[in-house]
């Protein structure tokens, strides 16, 4: 030892380790954050460009979908399977009919245009495929899905009726462009839900295609597409509307907020607490149709007038309307799930009927208080069966061509099966939308006293509270969810 | 839907909006309060017990209401009513400043602010008397008190006055529509009190309800309002408890969840003083032209934002669900004391003096002062501030508002000059946090950073806490000083509707024929003397300018922890929050420096002072109030005296290590016969250079913690956290090391021997000083069992014994403070263990580079370290020891 040329060194480490080991100890790293959502989002890689691959020229839109299908045998089979094809639910059973059901947007009926049914060639603009123009539309023909319709990047791409390619397109630019879907494809339908810009729904619309991050922070701040979120896997794209889900199983297939955040993502405890009984976008999303107006009801009963017209207040073939921007949601509780007025299900027209209420209540441990915009409307119903009818209104012999309700609704029960009796009405009715897009930043949340006050904007007794929470206690405080039932999730 | 309505406005409609969303909201109020008022329906009653619809007479509120409740017991116990009447004494008893003041309440006490006298009966000049006082101050009174009784506590209909007749104008009794019914017509109230119409008042208060409209100059009670029975129908008056907006009809600018903040009230008492603005909404929303609003995504203030309503913390000191007994009285078994007053006796007798914060300016009802919970009643900080290193030790110095009210973002007086009139007949007043006219929306609100004074707590200790500061300056006269009242400065000021000519000859120094805010201050003696005179021929004797500085507590526009100040370098650095200054006024009225008005808690030792360019600012003197901040604190003369020592050393070591180099030059090398001998255990190395590490590290990271604002870089809780732990390897191997020297009687080494210590010492000086510069050789050996010449013995005693335990001992009590801080407080604090611990360290420093530069005086230079690295040193053989000794130690260098 004595004689160790390196002892130096066995000194130095001993006293650098004598050093760092106290320091490492005391001093505290950073904590790890609490969520990190970016970690959950897919990762995309770069699309082949297919400039060389897809040479043209096309005559139709059956060609381009041919020379996709010749490097894509199993595409147009995939899409064949899903809602956006079929525009059908698989067969699922439907607890307040006792049997089980399909639907879709193939056989529902709904408060704005009322049904596809009788109305082919105007509603199918908007599928996935070419040439739905009746009843009789062949969907086992491969050359019929519409692949440009999702994949078109030129943003010139657009369909018209019976959802052919529009006048005009340049089918070779738009099938040398194809890559993942953008906000402008899906929005190309989803956004005009309802036959126009924001109608539908009260958050979605086109000004999603270019958002600020005030009006919607994943898209305005961090550029998301729709497919960030709505993943697809064999073109079976993850998502579920409220309007026509009235099966547990697909709850499954939801596109959550807790995909990517945690479940506790607040650094308030008490924030924290509310998750167990409040969605995220209860308070995450303060209003909906924050650019563009949407549409908050609808009179079909005051249609055929020769009065003057405004798209957005009055139209002789619809009747009457109200827009609004900035539309506070109301509030419901909601598991996840829906029920459904079907064809033919008997109605009482003195009071509104509501045609997909969601399910859930202050009892239910799978509920939670929701932002819902129920558009409010008035349509026509047999007044001697005492169920809504279908009528045709779209081509020749339709309310929209003859303003004749008795002629539409005749014309309409031949291919709705719904029988009328020659005898209508107008009944009122209230369909349920899920606000969910059009987050705002968390400093735009909701804050207490926008629920916990005079002015608070839930009506605590309806949700079943027996006052405010904050001063009468929550559902568990109140034993309203028995705590042997597991208690909230 | 009151939402879509706003937005969809456009901005030129923005009046129209606020009118309908006003409109909406008188409507909605009403749907939406969605609890059934449980309250009885009520007879309005008149003051001989009959009903107002019978009578058609105006409404007495102890008659209605003391039908159920004790009301006179309600307005005995409040201080709200009585605002200071039952304390009326002589002026000269209760202020030493404002000697004329009569009461330690509203009645009775001057404020400059507010400016008007209530004046003592024997006067001269009287300004208010009871009844003017009333009519002009009632605004913010919630009547009973003085507008009901006389001193003597007399009803004042049954008084008799020369100067007013109380028959005829009536009382206002204490008026309980005021705070117990949603939308009370204060208004209208207030209008009945100016006209005199004092009976009237409370029925007033009730207009636009429906219940009772004016009829010509009267009052018509409407027949539909009531049932068969008399009694009033519940859909007319909603009785409830006090929410936000009524206690702001008097005390601020409160709003809530839907009003929108659009304007600042005109009215808001506290928010003039503080800039306190109790609202949910964020200052973000608000139509204020605050600057850097967009980022300002926090609620105005917290508590409003949560719901937290204003007597949920000030409640009844009754209210059995909030009554809570100081903990001095609480009982040591007990959690909680399930013995309280029944709910009905409660509600028949409820007290209406309301729990009470600190407001330094209010000693109205000292007994109720602070009987508040305060923030640690209904929060646990401690369980939230894990983050916050030495928790204890900041809790004690530093109230919670000191952090989480950490900005104002609303205009608050500055500076409130009455020795001048403006043409609105008020002071010429001026704002801090905006840049002009508050009321002007155009005005750049930049908001303020409150100044942070030490106030007695209620448990006895002394906390910082946020505060605004107002300077305010007035005349007074006589011997027994008097504000000059308003009616004679008017007179002195003004002819009609404009400013007398003398007064436009003396102030209008550019002539436009317009007095600017610039020019309307008396800042020349010209001036002075000119208004003084004046006033003077009015009667007024020993005319001259008082200035006097009030502190006002800031309580609310609490924010959470994420906007709180939660930086340490906000207080630790140069630029620290606690060492700020408070800029008093722009200009000094009459060159009169102010006084701090010391004010039951708060009596801070800090000092005003002028700045070059005219403006008075007020510093807290951070050492007399025991405040000793790191980072921020730090005493000149003996950083001084440190830099002097240290750089004494250095420039010593400079010359004479030049001198050696010098010399080496030109002498003849003189050869000395030289040994290899193992001078240093491992153990003793190891020892050393785990010293060198720490204390180059202590040094360095004690630097930046003295003086934060050089070393950005760092951060600074991370710094003191490294300098904690090098501090604690430091003591442990200290520790070691003494016990190891102890054990092995390598102690003696340390240990000057007394017997001739001096004569060796002055030896080992001459050589120093003489011979290293001729090569002589080292008087004394250097031995494994003698390792430290005499001058090193006496060095090293002074710095183990003496230096070294020293700072240990500091560096360990500082940092002891978190969980003994008397240990601190009995060695007389940070005041004294902080500059001490510093001093130290200088000495440190300038020990380090002397002891650096000696060990190059071994045999050569650099022997000495690679001793200590290896263990082998190269020492003289001594000149009595050289013969026969060579051969040994050659052979052990083999």
């Amino acid at each position: 030892m004595r004689n160790n040329k390196y002892t130096w060194l066995i000194g130095l480490l001993i006293t650098v380790v004598v050093i760092i080991i106290p320091v490492v100890i005391a001093i505290p790293g950073k904590t790890p954050p609490r969520d990190n959502p970016r970690s959950h989002l897919p990762q995309v890689l770069s699309h082949v460009d297919h400039k060389a691959l897809m040479p043209g020229p096309y005559k139709t839109g059956q060609e381009v979908t041919q020379a996709c299908l010749s490097c894509h045998p199993e595409a147009a089979d995939q899409v064949m399977h899903t809602a956006h094809w079929t525009w059908e639910s698989d067969s699922v059973y439907s607890p307040d009919h006792d049997r089980k059901v399909t639907l879709g947007k193939k056989n529902a009926i709904n408060n704005f245009c009322i049904s596809i049914e009788s109305n082919w060639p105007a509603c199918t603009a908007c599928h996935a495929g070419y040439g739905w123009k009746d009843a009789s539309f062949d969907f086992s023909k491969k050359e019929n899905v519409d692949c440009l319709v999702c994949h078109d990047n030129t943003g010139s791409y657009k369909k018209s009726k019976q959802g052919l390619p529009a006048k005009g397109v340049d089918l070779a630019a738009a099938a040398q462009s194809v890559a993942s879907p953008t906000r402008e494809n899906c929005g190309g339908c989803h956004f005009d839900g309802g036959g126009g810009n924001a109608v539908k729904h009260g958050d979605l619309d086109e000004s999603l295609k270019f958002p600020n991050e005030e009006l919607d922070v994943h898209m305005g701040r961090y550029d998301f597409q729709c497919v960030t979120c709505h993943t697809a896997q064999d073109h079976k794209i993850r998502g579920r509307s409220s309007s026509v889900s009235i099966d547990k199983l697909a709850v499954d297939n939801q596109v959550k907020c807790i995909d990517c955040h945690s479940e506790k993502p607040h650094d308030d405890q008490r924030l924290n607490e509310h998750v167990a009984s409040v969605a995220c976008q209860t308070c995450h999303i303060p209003a909906m149709s924050r650019k563009e107006a949407t549409k908050v009801h609808w009179d079909w009963s005051t249609a055929g007038q020769d009065i003057p017209q405004n798209p957005h207040e009055y139209l002789k073939i619809k009747g009457s309307f109200s827009y609004e921007r900035n539309h506070l949601p109301e509030y419901a509780w909601y598991n996840g799930t829906t029920k459904r007025y079907l064809k033919g299900d008997v109605i009482d027209p003195s009071v509104p009927t509501a045609f997909n209420p969601p399910n859930g209540d202050i009892t239910d441990p799978t509920a939670k208080i929701w932002p819902f915009k129920i558009h409010r409307g008035k349509q026509v119903y047999d007044t001697e069966y005492n169920y809504f009818l279908i009528p045709k209104t779209v081509g020749p012999g339709g309310y929209w061509t003859d303003f004749d309700w008795d002629e539409a609704l005749t014309l309409g029960q031949k291919s709705s099966g719904v029988p009328y009796s020659g005898h209508y009405g107008f009944a009122p009715t209230t369909f349920y939308w899920t606000t969910t897009h059009m987050v705002a930043p968390k400093e735009e949340a909701l804050r207490c006293v926008d629920c916990h006050s005079e002015q608070g904007r839930l009506d605590w007794v309806a949700l079943g509270y027996d006052g405010d929470p904050v001063t009468h206690g929550g559902r568990n405080f109140n034993q309203k969810i028995s705590r042997t039932n597991g208690g909230v999730r | 839907m009151n939402k879509l309505i706003r937005s969809t406005a456009g901005s030129s409609g923005k009046w129209i909006t606020t009118l309908v969303t006003g409109l909406l909201f008188l409507g909605l109020s009403s749907s939406l309060a969605k609890t059934p008022s449980l309250h009885p329906l009520i007879q309005l009653l008149d003051e001989q017990g009959r009903n107002v619809i019978e009578s058609g007479q105006a409404i007495s509120t102890m008659q209605t209401c003391g039908s159920c409740h004790d009301s006179k017991y309600i307005s005995e116990h409040s201080f709200h009513a009585d605002v200071g009447l039952s304390a009326i004494a002589a002026p000269t008893s209760f202020n030493k400043t404002h000697s004329w003041d009569r009461s330690p309440g509203y009645y009775g006490k001057w404020d400059p602010l507010d400016y008007r006298v209530l004046s003592a009966p024997t006067d001269q000049f009287q300004d208010l008397d009871q009844a003017a006082w009333v009519q002009t101050q009632g605004f913010r009174h919630v009547g009973g008190g003085p507008a009901e009784y006389n001193v003597a506590g007399e009803r004042l209909t049954e008084t008799h006055s020369t100067t007013w007749d109380w028959q005829q104008s009536g009382v206002e009794e204490m008026n309980c529509f005021l705070c117990h019914t949603p939308q009370p017509n204060n208004t209208a109230r207030i209008k009945a009190l100016q006209a005199g119409d004092f009976k009237w008042a409370n029925t007033a208060t009730l207009l636009g309800t429906d219940i009772v409209s004016t009829k010509g100059s009267g009052y018509r009670w409407n027949p539909q309002a009531f049932n068969a029975d008399g009694k009033l129908k519940r859909e007319f008056l909603r009785i409830q408890d006090p929410s936000n907006s009524n206690c702001g009809q008097c005390h601020g600018d409160v709003y809530t969840a839907g009003d929108a903040l659009t304007a600042l009230g005109t009215t808001g008492w506290t928010t003039t003083r503080t800039g306190e603005i109790f609202a949910p909404q964020r200052i973000n929303h608000t139509g204020l032209n605050v600057s850097d609003k967009e980022q300002l995504s926090r609620a105005w203030d917290i508590h409003a934002e949560r719901a937290v309503k204003c007597v949920d913390c000030h409640p009844s000191t009754n209210n059995p669900i909030y009554f809570q007994k100081s903990a001095a009285h609480n009982l040591n078994h007990l959690v909680f004391d399930a013995r309280r007053i029944d709910v009905e006796d409660f509600l028949y007798r409820p007290s209406h003096d309301f729990a009470k914060g600190e407001r330094a300016m209010n000693e109205v009802q000292a007994e109720f002062q602070t009987n508040m919970r305060r923030c640690d009643g209904c929060h646990d900080a401690d369980a939230v501030h894990e983050h916050l290193p030495y928790k204890d030790a900041h809790f004690d110095k530093v109230s919670c508002e000191s952090c989480h009210i950490p900005k104002m973002h609303a205009p608050a007086y500055q500076q409130v000059d009455w020795t001048v009139l403006t043409l609105g007949r008020t002071a010429a007043t001026i704002y801090r946090g905006a840049e002009g006219d508050p009321q002007d929306v155009h005005t750049l609100i930049t908001g303020f950073n409150p100044i942070l004074l030490p106030s007695e707590q209620r448990d006895g200790g002394s906390a910082l806490g946020p505060y605004n500061l107002i300077s305010s300056w007035y005349w007074v006269y006589g011997d027994d000083p008097r504000p000059v009242r308003i009616a004679d400065l008017e007179q002195v000021y003004f002819s009609g509707d404009s400013y007398r000519p003398e007064i436009m000859k003396a102030f209008d120094v550019d002539q436009d024929g317009q007095l600017s805010a610039t020019e309307l201050r008396i800042d020349n003696a010209p001036k002075a003397t000119l208004i003084r005179q004046d006033l003077e021929a009015l009667g007024l004797t020993k005319v001259q300018i008082r200035g006097e500085v009030q502190a006002h507590k800031i309580s609310h526009d609490v924010t959470n922890g994420a906007w709180a100040v939660n930086t340490c370098t906000e207080c630790h650095s140069k630029n620290s929050r606690v060492a700020a200054g408070m800029e008093l006024a722009n200009y000094i009225p009459g060159g009169v420096i102010p006084d701090f008005i010391a004010s039951g808690r708060v009596s801070p030792e800090g000092k005003i002072s002028t700045t070059s360019d005219g403006k008075l600012v007020y510093q807290l003197d951070m050492a007399d109030e025991g405040l000793y901040v790191f980072g921020a604190s730090s005493v000149k003369w003996i950083d001084w005296i440190g830099i002097l020592i240290f750089l004494g050393t250095l420039l010593g070591v400079l010359v004479h290590s030049g001198y050696r180099v010098y010399a080496s030059h030109h002498m003849v090398a003189q050869h000395h016969e030289t040994e290899r001998i193992y001078m240093y255990h491992f153990y003793e190395r190891l020892w050393h250079w785990i010293q060198v590490a720490t204390i180059f590290t202590l040094l360095f990271t004690g630097f930046i913690i003295h003086k934060p604002e050089m070393f950005g870089l760092f951060s600074f809780p991370y710094v003191v956290q490294l300098h904690n732990v090098m501090g604690f390897i430091l003591f442990a191997n200290a520790f070691l090391a003494v016990f190891y020297h102890l054990v092995s009687g390598e102690i003696k080494q340390y240990i000057p021997q007394p017997r001739g210590f001096f004569d060796q010492a002055i030896v080992q000086a001459g050589f120093y000083l003489k011979g290293i510069f001729r090569g002589d050789e080292h008087p004394f050996e250097k031995t494994p069992q003698k390792k430290l010449n005499p001058l090193q013995q006496i060095t090293y005693f002074g710095l183990l014994n003496f230096l070294l335990p020293l700072q240990i001992i500091t560096g360990l009590v500082i940092w002891s403070m978190q969980t003994w801080p008397a240990i601190a407080a009995s060695l007389g604090g940070l005041p004294v263990l902080g500059p001490l611990h510093s001093f130290v360290a200088w000495l440190f420093g300038s020990f380090i580079v002397l002891h650096m530069y000696l060990t190059t005086t071994g045999h050569k230079p650099l022997d000495g370290i690679q001793a200590m690295i290896y263990g082998w040193d190269e020492v003289e053989v001594p000149k009595r020891r050289r013969k026969g000794k060579s051969d040994s130690s050659k052979k052990e260098k083999q």
